[in-house]
Formats: structure tokens, sequence, C-alpha cells
């Protein structure tokens, strides 16, 4: 008999496999991103179920809270998103069948080759504490530097933002 | 200065924010200033302001006397027809023909209680009453003579 | 003395007992029997408790025909909703259509798990607790782009857009004032931060900083929850009703009560976080004075913080008229956030240099 963990394991798998094959399938694009959104929450449900809570919210906060947004928002933009898309060419779908088929096989193959512990190592429970000074360490393994590399992109993003959205005054356009 | 101006500004959004939430706080906390009137609970002790107007009626003194001359003048005042005059001419003992009214129409169901009429009348013999139950099952019911059976204009009134 | 917390051990034990390792499951189904339950009696005491305020408020007396004192009126309503047609536009997207309110509903419920109702009683003390609670919180406005967009209305488009707009960015300036607290407790976990406020809550503690971080607290999760004044995307002047402008029946009961729900949750996370959730009123060195405030129970701590922050959240409801777009944004981007991230640093500085009580 299964133990209630791995039930829960195969309904959250499932549910991520069919929502992602419904959301390259459908044809209605804004209901393709609610289903693209779908699944990637039912990735952070697996990260919730392996006790890795910080990953879990993190996924949430970007992808669903961040991204699938964003996608929306241009769905919303995007003329004529309430009709279906007509159907691909028939060419299309087959080299995409091929390049699926391929990406399939790649992927078991390497699953085979890995060799899987029997029983897993105990995993340290991580610490939203630890997390935090690894992010601002300098030492080796630390994360400081990428840390930073991404703070200062973000601002070159904001100040080109505002140099966009910046009004300039009527009465010094002509200097 | 900008900082300056950022504070103050901010200062004084809170500070009218706040004079706000202490006017209604203090009515929530303050039930005795509740304004609404349970209206079929207290039909008995119901107070209704002086000038509300709820529909037109003529007075009568106790000798059956009104004092409506006939004039149509309220007629002319109405901007929807609500009133319609109808004269007869009394015979005075004299044989001295006297303009009175025969009937006062007035349809409640047109009228909008704009109180022309009520300005109009030269005599005072129409004012506006106090009630406000009008529901009717039937319309017709709503179309009233105000002048009382048997009744007639008052001596001297001109 | 009888605790919700001996009984719930007992149950586990009894449960682990009998059912072995489905306990888990068995435990899923009891806590999702009590959260529906929650929610059905919530939503009826809060909405009329709104009215009663409202009334109040505007000096008039409020529901008071059905029942004794009005009592039984949402229960009226709640009848009416379930007995009324649900309505479906002809060119809807009709999938969509029916699925965004169950969204809403879940995205409700999946916020109740972190809650703290009283001592040892809360759903799952997870160790990110107020990180879980600004993530799944941001996927409430999905819901709403969803109802907006498959209505296929241009009321309902433009209160979804707007909802959108203002969820995103007021969800900042909430961060950076939950961000103050976790600077001050060290921590994340719901349990560690009401147990840093054992010998005094934080709003007391922490000085005016925690002071300030509380007013943009509350003003951000007045704005997230879309209520007046922030109530852009339901506008009735404007947009009739927004983004649930086609709803009917109960799938717009289920609108309503999700919106009530998250007033209950976020009031409950703020009394939480600046309050000490079910932690009593505790003043350092008045030993005498603290085994008295011992003496009332945790859960009506908790129930009378968070409901006196909910009446406060309804004061501003009915006291403030409605901003526009472009005034909500600059109070976000121009105000709330600079002072914010001020605030942040300040707090940060009293926790490193041990100001704080």
């Amino acid at each position: 008999m299964m133990p209630a963990s791995a039930i829960f394991f195969y309904v959250i798998a499932a549910a991520i496999l069919v929502t992602a094959i419904l959301s390259v399938t459908t044809r209605r694009i804004f209901r393709a991103a609610i289903w693209l959104l779908l699944s990637l929450m039912g990735i952070a449900g697996i990260y919730f179920w392996l006790d890795m809570n910080f990953l879990a919210a993190v996924q949430i906060v970007v992808y669903v809270g961040g991204i699938v947004v964003l996608i929306i928002f241009s769905v919303f933009l995007t003329q004529g998103s309430g009709q279906s898309l007509p159907l691909p060419a028939k060419f299309r779908l087959f080299f995409s069948a091929v390049a699926v088929s391929l990406g399939l096989a790649f992927t078991i193959w390497i699953l085979q080759g890995y060799g899987f512990l029997a029983t897993a190592p105990e995993v340290p429970a991580v610490e939203m504490r630890e997390i935090g000074k690894t992010m601002l360490s300098v030492q080796s393994g630390g994360y400081a530097l990428p840390f930073e590399l991404v703070s200062i992109l973000l601002l070159a993003a904001m100040v080109a933002c505002i140099a966009i959205a910046m009004k300039i005054p009527a009465d010094k356009k002509n200097d | 200065m900008f900082l300056k101006e950022y504070i103050s500004d901010v200062y004084q959004g809170v500070r009218s924010l706040l004079k706000g939430m202490k006017k209604t706080g203090y009515y929530f906390v303050h039930p005795s200033e509740i304004i609404t009137q349970q209206y079929p609970d207290n039909r008995e002790q119901l107070h209704l302001p002086e000038r509300f107007r709820g529909e037109v009626v003529m007075t009568h003194d106790e000798n059956n006397e009104h004092a409506c001359t006939g004039c149509t003048a309220c007629e002319l005042a109405c901007p929807n027809g609500t009133i319609k005059i109808i004269t007869k001419f009394d015979v005075s003992p004299e044989g001295k023909k006297k303009k009175a009214i025969d009937t006062f129409i007035y349809h409640l169901e047109l009228c909008t209680m704009c109180n022309l009429c009520i300005e109009a009348c030269p005599t005072d013999a129409i004012k506006m009453a106090q009630t406000f139950e009008h529901s009717v099952f039937n319309r017709n019911l709503l179309t009233k003579k105000l002048n009382l059976p048997n009744s007639k204009i008052r001596e001297g009134v001109e | 003395m009888f605790s919700f917390q001996q009984l719930a051990q007992q149950t586990h034990a009894w449960l682990q007992q009998h059912t072995g390792s489905f306990t888990v499951l068995v435990e899923c189904a009891i806590v999702a029997v009590f959260a529906i339950t929650l929610f059905a009696v919530l939503g009826l005491v809060l909405v009329l408790l709104e009215r009663k305020v409202a009334a109040h408020i505007q000096i008039r007396v409020g529901p008071n025909r059905v029942g004794p004192a009005g009592l039984l009126q949402t229960v009226a309503d709640t009848l009416k909703l379930l007995m009324k047609e649900g309505l479906v536009p002809n060119l809807a997207d009709k999938f969509l259509f029916n699925l965004a309110p169950f969204i809403v509903m879940m995205v409700a419920m999946l916020l109740l798990a972190p809650v703290a109702f009283a001592r040892g009683i809360q759903i799952w003390d997870i160790n990110i607790g107020v990180l879980y609670i600004s993530a799944i919180s941001s996927i409430s406005v999905i819901g709403i782009l969803m109802a907006g967009w498959s209505s296929n209305n241009k009321y309902a488009m433009l209160g979804a857009m707007r909802s959108g707009a203002q969820i995103v960015s007021y969800e900042l300036s909430a961060g950076f004032s939950v961000l103050c607290i976790v600077v001050l407790s060290g921590s994340l976990r719901i349990s560690d931060i009401i147990a840093a406020q054992e010998n005094g809550w934080w709003i007391f503690k922490g000085h005016i900083p925690v002071l300030i971080s509380f007013v943009i607290f509350i003003i951000a999760v007045t704005a997230e929850t879309n209520r007046a004044p922030f109530d852009l995307a339901e506008a009735e002047s404007e947009l009739t009703a927004g983004f649930h402008t086609e709803y009917s029946g109960m799938r717009f009961a289920l609108f309503f009560l999700a919106e009530y729900i998250n007033i209950f949750i976020v009031c409950a996370i703020g009394a939480t976080l600046f309050f000490g959730g079910w932690m009593p009123l505790h003043i350092a060195h008045w030993e005498g004075f603290n085994h008295v405030m011992d003496y009332i129970p945790s859960s009506v701590w908790f129930m009378g913080k968070t409901f006196a922050l909910i009446l406060l959240i309804m004061w501003f409801r009915w006291t403030f008229p409605r901003l526009r777009v472009d005034q909500l944004l600059t109070l976000e981007w121009k105000y709330l956030l600079p002072i914010g991230l001020f605030n942040l640093l300040l707090v940060a500085i009293i926790a490193i240099m041990g100001w704080h009580f």
C-alpha cells in the first residue's frame, strides 16, 4: 500500500503534467497563460512537498506573482486575444513532435544513467538565517558578488524606466 | 525647499484624514445622533416637519364652508394639470347670479407637491396636508374631489 | 483547564494509532472542514458587522428587521444568493469564468494556513511564515484578472486592470512594513514573531518607526483587499461593479465572501506582527499585571485584536472618499514606498543597536 506522501506526490505530478500539456495544446492564448500558471504552482507544490519552503515561496513570488502576471498583462494588450488561434501548419507539427520525442528520449536516457540512492541522505532543515547570511557572504560559497550584480542590473533598469517615463517641461525642451 | 514641502504635505494629509475619522468616529460611538425614523413602528409618535407636503386639501370650517371662489388661479398655476375646477352659478335669494365651484378635482397621481397652487390661491382656500400613506389598489381612487358634499363658500370671501 | 492545544494533541495521537500513515490525509480533511466552517461563519458575521458599522457611522440604524436586532439578515441574504440563478454571458470564456471565483477562494484558504489562532492552534507553522503569506497573496491578483478578462465586458476588464496595477504596487509597501517586524524579531516564522513579543508588543517596543510601518501596513493592505478608499477596481459609480459585474448568484457570493475573508486574514496578520497575535498584553517587570492578563484565553486576545483592526479598516471605508488612479499611484510610489524604505533603515538601526525594549 502506498504511503500518504506518495499519493500527494503522484497527485501533484499528474497535475503538473496535465496542465503543462494543456498549456501548449490550447488554442486560446489567455488560457495557455492560465494553464502555465497552474503548472508553475504545481512545481511550487512539489517544492513544498520536499520541505524546500523558501524555494517554493520564491517560485510563487517570481514565476506566479511576477512573470505570469506580466504575461497576462501583455495578453490583455494583444489584439484579438479572445479568438482561438489557427491550427499550426503540418510541417511545424511534425518537427515539434520530433523535437519533443528527442527531448523525452534524452531525459529518459539521463535518468536511466543516474544512479539514484536507495535512501536519501538526511536533508538538513534550511534556516532562513543561513540563506540570508550566504546571500551576503564574501567568503567562498557566498553569493555577495552575484547579489550585487543583480542589484546593479535592477538599478540600471529602474533608472532607464524613469528616463523613459520622465516628462521634460516644455520650456526646457528647446534648449 | 523640497524636503520641507514633502514633510508638510504628509503632515497635512494625515491631519485632514484624522479629522475626518474623528467626525465619523464620534457618530459611531454616539447612537443618540441617529436620525432614522423607524416608520411603521412609530406611526403614533411620528413627527413630520412643518413644511412637509403630503397632498393638497381644501380647508372646511365647522359650518361646512370653504374659501374657494372658483377663480381657477390654482388650475392655471399647476404645471402638470393636476387640478380641474368645474364651476356653477349659484342664484342668491335676491336673484343675483354668483360664480361658485361645483367640483374641485384633484389628481393626486399627477401631483409633484410643488406648492405652486397654494401660492397662487388668493383666498388661502387650499393647503398642503401632512398625510403621506397614499397607496391604493385602484388608480381611480387617486382622483379626488376636494370640496365636501353640500359645502358652500364662506360669507364675505371674494 | 480545557485548551484547544490539548484537544488537538489528543486527536493527533488517536488518529496516529488508528489510521497509521494516513493520519495526514485525515487531518487534512478535518482542517478543511474547520476552514470551510470558519469561512461561512466569518462571512456571515463580517458582512453584518460591516453593515451595522456603516449604518452607525452614517447616523442610520442598519439592518434591524430579520431576527432579533437584525442578526439574521446575512443568513437571509445567503439563502437568497444560493437560490438565485448563476448567469454566464453568452460570449464569455465559460471555463475561466467559472474557475475565477474558485481561484480567489482557494487563495484565501491557503492564506489561512500560517495564521496562529491561539496558543498552539496553527494549521501549519511554516518556517517562512511571513514570506509564504506575501507569496500566496500575490496569486489573488490572477483570480481577479481572470474574472475580468473572461467576462468579455469592458467594465470588468477595466476593473481587473486597475486592480492588477493596484495590487502589484501596494504589495511592495506591505512587504517593507512586514520586513520591519522581521528585522526586529529576527525570524520569518509566525510562532517566533509571537514569542518575541512576550514582554511587550512590537508596536510599543519598537518606538515610532514601528508605528509608521504599522500605518503603512494598514494602508497597503486596505489597498490590496480592494476596499474603499482604494476600491477603484469595483468603483460602483464608474465601473458598475468592476471585475465581478457579470457574476451573479453563488459565484458572486464567493467573490463577496473572499473579500471579507481576505480582510480577516490581513487583519489577523497585522495583529500578529504588530500586536503580538494571541500573546496577552504583557508589560515588563509588572508580574502581577501579567498574571491577570494571562487568565484571559489566548483565542480571545487574538480575536479581539483582529476584530479591532477590522473595525479600523471599516472605519476607513466609511470615512474616506475614493482615490483617482493617478492619486492612487502617487500615494504608493511617491509617499508610501520612500517612507517605507527609509523607515526600514531606521528599524534596522534600532535592531542592530538593540534600542528596542
